[in-house]
């Protein structure tokens, strides 16, 4: 047991090290990278090791006899969450989320401090101490406080209500509400039930199931999937279609939405925010391909009025584009990042 | 015949005669159903011959059941922004009747809860065997409805304020409502006369009926009253229903003759399960609040014992509803999108998503506080300590479920921030804000809640089976492998199409209610007979565990009053979605902090005057303190053992 707790904690301090490094920039962030499309689990795990590694010291301290007082772990665990999310994840955390972020691990930090009365005496101890002040240290200390706290909330309150010249925190709405059916090219489409006519098996008939097995392999190496390739001049039918849609995004959308559909195209970073990233799962993942259709056709002009403002200057298309190449366009988009447009059967 | 044998003979017929009178207004209602609908088609086609008649037939074709039906109503008004449509006082008439709605709806969400706990814990007052237990449980219910009887009057009240604010400020809209649901009406207004009728005879008849066979009796009376309360709450329900997916109208709006397609609307019954959970959870939540005061302002032990006991029993009453309550919710948000994408959107993606945000917290708080509480109960039992110190392992999955939930998908930067994170998806947070992640989120921290609740009915025993030792291996793998089962499923989710994850709920919530159903069952199994380390030490419970149970009760109340100002709002601009236009001043959707700080008032509101409710029932108690005690000896003995 204390062998494999000495590894944990020598865990704990190397990482605990390599955060501090963070923290004064002498370790870069990206030190131990975030791998693209495990960073979400990669930061759970991460923490975990963390919490098993402090468990470790925790418990090498506690068998050595040097007691290492409660209230000082529940506040420099709680340190640690915050200078973790700062220094740790890139690209950097909007403070907002932090700021929730790190209510909750108060809360967690108070639940687990005061989960027993025992641990709640230990934990309460220094504060008692501080406000009883029965020794000379303590009465000083309490003085301290007497003056530093005022001096704090003040300056506080005096940066919350210094003018700013900083822009604005917008809450922008990432998916506008759809209407429920759109005209284009005077034809009126139903979103909730159009399909995509070019989404078609060899017989020529509408079957995602079909165009599904087709697409490219999800994450790094978006690999194609033997047989299918759109560029293949044999290709036909669905693949043909795809590489028609591709040839269109080259020539009309890349500049902005990037060669890789991430949101980075040439032109992107004239625009804040930059163009929407195909690739992250929260964008055409979770949307219909007639919500595309729909938002290609219109462009931000097009958006509805409740959320203001958009910030959009996505063109809309049906002036430059016709019905068809919109529907292929968005095929490409579908079959180049791997992911299935969403259905609702 | 005996005095005994007629006394039940009149019980019986009693009990029949309410029965008969509240299936009444059903029956008169049933000629209604038909006439309604039938009797201008059947006179058309009696009379066939007459082409005049034939021609006055006019058919409409219904927005959601596309069936054809027979005009049969005038169609929605076209309100214009004027004192005709819309009279107002010199203050925004949306708020009031937000205001009116909102107690309404508390009060009504309370009186229809607190009657199904009464029926649950006079029942096992009624089985239990031990006889001091019984009267424990019985008095304990005896409370309950005593609660509910005030607050059943305040009920009654705001229900007549808020019709008259409909009326006063509203009464196009209303008009065409009533005109609507008017078949329905009358059996709306007879089930509140019942439902009166009955509590307050289950109520009154309380000691007379309180030994033998008249205690049957007098528990079946409460499934009646539950019955008639629940009916009334589903007929409530189908007008919120109608007003978000209508159906029995044409485009027009008018009524086609058939009130079963106008109540059984797309998001009708998703409504009712959402609510009745919701109130109970509610409900235990307002009981258990009202024990934590009472707790917290106890004199004697044991005063303290008592309402620790009853606070311990209302927050597991409530938590029982509390953890299917999440999936009751995603039924409805799976019927709202396919009912219709865009309000879907609305809700979850778009323009109310960031008030979905605050609800997971409060949902993520309302778990937080349930399993702090049960961590704060081991403290009042010895022997439980060896579970003590892995609660911070708990705490730590609770709070890793909890950041993943409340993640949001929109995320409020500044444009620099926007800039500096590249994109408007934040490439690690981006993934925590998809359903995907967040139903791994919630199931870890309900399968954990369960995990609490299984240390906590351990907590002083020692299982004296056999096959202890193997149980146990046999748990903590059941729990591991559950853990392990949901997060996979969440990363699965990632990778194949919307509709394949969203039927991953299934086996996600699946494996949470196996831990749940297996993990309890198997462990009530192994504690039978088990070896006491001590008794449970009723009123020896931290007192933050009741600002714990506090907490619970205001997050309940405060995300109850979020969640249906979301519901409200997603229709927008329209009074019936689609069909009948708001045409007021305050047809736009207000902003997040102006509905935080409306919600927030209607909560202290609320709880000011519950506060007098809870106080008015203390001063009964007060006049008779000596006579109660003498009456139900024993009261606050604590139990010895069970939970």
């Amino acid at each position: 047991m204390k062998a494999l707790m000495s590894v944990v904690a020598l865990i704990g301090v190397l990482g605990s090290l390599m955060l501090i490094g963070m923290i004064f920039g002498v370790v870069p962030s990206n030190t131990v990278r975030l791998v693209e499309g495990y960073m979400p689990m990669q930061v759970l795990s991460e923490l975990a090791i963390f919490v098993a590694g402090f468990t470790g010291l925790s418990y090498l301290a506690n068998s050595m006899g040097i007691a290492f007082p409660r209230f000082w772990q529940g506040v420099l665990f709680w340190a640690f969450i915050q200078a973790y999310l700062k220094f740790r994840i890139y690209p950097p955390i909007p403070f907002s989320v932090r700021a929730m972020y790190g209510t909750v691990s108060f809360v967690a930090v108070f639940m687990w401090v005061s989960a027993n009365e025992e641990d709640w005496k230990k934990f309460r101890q220094p504060i008692l101490n501080v406000l009883d002040a029965n020794t000379g240290f303590h009465k000083a200390l309490r003085t301290m406080y007497l003056i530093l706290l005022p001096i704090l909330i003040g300056g506080f309150s005096f940066m919350t209500m210094k003018p700013n010249v900083d822009e604005p925190i917008e809450l922008r709405t990432v998916h506008p509400a759809p209407p429920a059916s759109t005209k284009v090219h005077g034809k009126t489409y139903t979103l909730q039930t159009s399909q995509n006519p070019y989404r078609v098996n060899l017989e020529g008939k509408f079957d995602q199931a079909y165009s599904n097995k087709l697409i490219v392999e999800q994450g790094m190496g978006r690999l194609m999937a033997p047989n299918a390739n759109p560029w293949d001049d044999k290709a036909e039918g669905y693949l043909k279609y795809v590489r028609e849609g591709g040839e269109i995004f080259f020539q009309n959308c890349h500049f902005c939405h990037g060669d890789n559909l991430n949101g980075r195209g040439l032109h992107a970073f004239a625009f804040n925010p930059i163009p929407a990233n195909f690739t992250d799962p929260g964008t055409i993942a979770q949307l219909q391909e007639t919500f595309i259709f729909w938002r290609v056709a219109k462009g931000g002009i097009g958006l509805p009025n409740e959320g203001f403002p958009w910030a959009s200057v996505m063109p809309p298309w049906e002036q430059h584009l016709t019905t068809d190449e919109i529907w292929k366009v968005i095929l490409f988009e579908y079959w180049h990042t791997g992911y299935y447009p969403r259905t609702w059967d | 015949m005996g005095s005994v044998t007629r006394t039940k003979l009149m019980s019986v017929m009693a009990l029949c005669a309410m029965i008969g009178l509240l299936l009444m207004p059903i029956l008169v209602a049933i000629p209604a159903l038909a006439g309604d609908g039938g009797a201008p088609a059947a006179g058309a086609k009696a009379e066939g011959g007459d082409a005049k008649v034939e021609k006055k037939v006019e058919k409409g074709k219904d927005v959601y059941y596309k069936t054809e039906g027979i005009v049969s109503g005038p169609p929605a008004p076209k309100t214009t922004d004027s004192d005709k449509d819309y009279p107002r006082y010199n203050f925004e008439s949306r708020v009031l009747l937000w205001f009116a709605n909102q107690q309404h709806l508390y009060y009504g969400s309370f009186v229809l809860a607190v009657p199904i706990f009464c029926m649950v814990i006079e029942f096992m007052g009624v089985v239990t065997k031990d006889k001091a237990m019984a009267k424990r449980y019985d008095q304990l219910a005896y409370d309950f409805i005593k609660i509910s009887l005030t607050a059943y009057s305040l009920t009654a009240i705001l229900g007549g304020i808020l019709i008259f604010t409909f009326l006063t400020l509203y009464p196009a809209f209303f008009q065409y409502l009533s005109g609507i649901f008017r078949p329905v009406m009358h059996i709306y207004a007879l089930m509140f006369v019942a439902e009166s009728g009955t509590l307050y005879i289950y109520y009154y008849g309380w000691d007379k009926m309180k030994e033998g066979f008249l205690k049957w009796i007098h528990l079946s009376m409460s499934v009646v009253l539950n019955v008639i309360g629940t009916i009334l709450m589903f007929l409530a329900n189908s007008w919120i229903g109608f007003m978000m997916s209508p159906a029995g109208v044409d485009e027009q709006g008018r009524y086609l003759g058939n009130i079963w397609h106008v109540i059984h609307t797309a998001l009708w019954n998703p409504l009712n399960l959402h609510r009745i959970l919701g109130n109970m959870a509610f409900g235990g939540g307002v009981v258990a609040a009202y024990a934590a005061y009472r707790f917290l302002s106890a004199k004697t032990d044991e005063e303290r014992a008592h309402y620790d006991w009853m606070g311990y029993i209302a927050m597991a009453l409530g938590v029982a509803f509390l953890i299917p309550l999440p999936f009751a919710g995603y039924w409805l948000m799976r019927e709202v999108y396919a009912y219709r994408q865009q309000m879907g959107i609305t809700l979850m993606g778009g323009l109310l998503a960031w008030l979905f945000i605050i609800q997971a917290t409060m949902i993520g708080i309302l778990f937080l506080s349930t399993n702090y509480y049960l961590w704060q109960a081991l403290g009042r039992m010895r022997g439980a300590e060896k579970y003590q110190r892995y609660i911070k392992y708990l705490v730590f999955l609770l709070t890793c479920g909890f950041l993943v939930f409340i993640t949001p998908h929109t995320i409020v930067m500044t444009p620099a921030e926007l800039k500096a994170m590249g994109g408007q998806q934040h490439p690690v947070l981006g993934n925590y804000g998809v359903m995907s992640a967040k139903n791994g989120g919630i199931n870890v921290i309900i399968t954990t809640t369960v995990l609490s609740f299984v240390w906590y009915m351990r907590g002083n025993k020692v299982s004296t089976v056999s096959w202890a030792k193997f149980g146990n291996i046999f748990m903590g793998c059941f729990f591991f492998f559950a853990y392990l089962n949901i997060i996979l499923l969440a990363i699965y989710g990632y990778y194949i199409p919307a509709n394949v994850r969203v039927g991953l709920s299934v086996p996600q919530v699946a494996t949470t209610l196996s831990c749940l159903f297996f993990m309890f069952a198997l462990n009530s199994v192994m504690m039978k007979g088990a070896k006491q380390m001590g008794p449970i030490e009723w009123g020896k419970i931290s007192a933050r565990s009741q600002y714990a149970l506090i907490m619970l009760a205001t997050a309940f109340t405060w995300m109850m009053g979020l969640m249906g100002y979301i519901r409200s709002s997603v229709r927008l601009f329209w009074h019936v979605n689609e069909i009948m236009r708001d045409n007021s001043p305050w047809a736009y959707t207000h902003t997040v902090g102006f509905a935080a700080n409306m919600i927030s008032a209607n909560v202290l509101f609320f709880w000011i005057s519950i506060m007098f409710v809870f106080w008015l029932g203390a001063l009964a108690a007060k006049k008779a303190p000596v006579e109660a005690k003498a009456a139900v000896p024993g009261r606050a003995t604590a139990p010895a053992v069970g939970h």
